[in-house]
């Protein structure tokens, strides 16, 4: 039988950051995928600080970089707008020029999930692709995982499992996690790239529920004269479906002028968790990381920076523990999540509690100020909120 | 009480977000293979709340066939 340190299911960032930074410590990894194209089908803008990249030792290679972001302009829909352009408030810092800093990226998710995977298997994880993973027992102090790759089921023995398997968390499931989501608290997201709309190098959220009720609407530039134009809906808030709104915004709203001569290149969708973290990430064996922990920042739906750390905390926690330790029981794995609550989960609870109170409020024109201020609150240079 | 039902997925429409698994009263998960609320199996439920919830109206039902003597 196979045995190896650790087995991660799931090879998004979440998934490739763990497998890289436990097989740079040098214990054995076999990371998995059920997909064929890792980062297929996009489901997800791509907008990715370029902190978030550099914490966790990710050059921003123009592999899969789309194109360069320096601020963001929020704007309510009802003619408020706030442009948060680093170019400006830190002209000696960021700027498209050789000697400046760019704030962040649109990043290509397909060859960006790719990228991170080939830094997995050049620090020396062993990946499978069209492996989905199917269950696992128990085996004295270790696990046997049962995995089918092209319909042949392997058997591999391992110490620790990461599950890193997204939304619909398989192996949460498997652990029996509390890992429902509920419906208030899923975004449905649809979005367009497009050809013919122009940008200038920011992030452009709408908020206010005539855009996108419950969530927001983006304009994001998308390299090469594209753009992204998409949004985000709580199902329950609104009668009318997603494209629905997407045509409204596209058509018949203040922005309509600039989509005039849209034309649709790509449709993509897809499911984004704004909840809470999961309250337990582990179990015997078992860790769970990126968007199977709800590692989602749960203001802006954003999961990349998240996924990327929750990796990285899972990846500096089993290489202490693997180095010393011999049970893997849930006991030793709490330790994981003590340290994700201090790195990163603290903060994002804090900003849970913030989106909790604005979705509390029933009144949706106050409900509506309060999300745009926010948005405009977290996303500027002296935000009281800390970055996730 | 409700005559089960088949849900039947426009796949061309889906787009995973899961909404219809969010809102499924069932307990012990009514899934397919692509994330969607269950479509080869019949529902007892039939609340159709997954139905109503799809924020891109793609999913429908049927009356759930007899399972016995279906066969001809």
């Amino acid at each position: 039988m196979k045995e190896t340190d650790v087995v991660i299911i799931g090879a998004g960032p979440a998934g490739c950051t763990a497998a890289r930074k436990v097989a740079e410590a040098g214990f054995s990894v076999l990371i998995v995928d059920k997909r064929q194209e890792l980062g297929a089908p996009i489901q997800c803008s791509g907008a990715v600080s370029r902190h978030a990249l550099i914490e966790n030792d990710i050059y921003p290679d123009p592999e899969f970089i789309h194109e360069a972001i320096y601020g963001f302009r929020i704007m309510d829909g009802l003619g408020a707008e706030t442009n948060i352009d680093y170019r400006e408030l830190k002209p000696e810092t960021y700027g498209a020029q050789s000697d400046r800093q760019t704030l962040g990226y649109v990043v290509d998710r397909r060859r960006f999930d790719r990228y991170l995977y080939t830094q997995a298997e050049r620090a020396g994880a062993e990946g499978w692709l069209k492996a989905e993973a199917l269950g696992y027992e128990q085996s004295g102090a270790e696990v046997v995982v049962s995995i089918r790759r092209f319909n042949e089921v392997n058997q591999v023995k391992t110490k620790v499992i990461v599950g890193a398997d997204g939304l619909r968390s398989q192996v949460g499931k498997w652990a029996g996690m509390q890992t429902h989501i509920k419906l208030t608290e899923l975004a449905s997201c649809l979005q367009v790239i497009v050809d013919g709309v122009e940008t200038d190098g920011m992030l452009e959220l709408i908020t206010g529920s005539q855009t996108a009720p419950g969530g927001y609407g983006w304009v994001f530039p998308k390299g090469g004269g594209y753009a992204e134009v998409g949004l985000g809906v709580i199902a329950p808030y609104t009668t009318k479906t997603a494209q629905q709104h997407l045509d409204d915004f596209m058509k018949n709203s203040f922005l309509s002028q600039r989509f005039s001569n849209a034309k649709v290149l790509e449709v993509q969708g897809g499911g984004v968790p704004l909840a809470a973290p999961l309250k337990k990430q582990y179990a015997d064996n078992i860790i769970l990381v990126g968007d199977a922990a709800r590692h989602v920042n749960p203001i802006t739906g954003g999961g990349i920076h998240t996924a990327l750390s929750g990796g990285r905390v899972a990846a500096d926690f089993l290489n202490t523990h693997l180095h010393t330790e011999t049970i893997h029981d849930a006991k030793a794995m709490k330790r994981y999540q003590d340290n994700w609550l201090e790195a990163v989960g603290n903060q994002m609870w804090r900003l849970y509690k913030v989106k909790k109170k604005i979705f509390k409020t029933k009144d949706i024109v106050e409900r509506d100020v309060m999300l745009y201020d926010t948005m405009r609150n977290y996303f500027s240079p002296d935000s009281e909120y800390k970055k996730v | 009480m409700k005559k089960p039902v088949t849900f039947e997925i426009g796949w061309n429409a889906c787009i995973n977000c899961a909404a219809c698994i969010a809102v499924c009263p069932h307990e012990a998960g009514f899934v397919s293979d692509f994330d969607t609320i269950a479509v080869h199996t019949p529902c007892d439920i039939a609340c159709l709340k997954c139905e109503d919830i799809c924020p891109v109206n793609a999913i429908s039902h049927t009356l759930a066939k007899a399972e016995s003597g279906a066969r001809r």
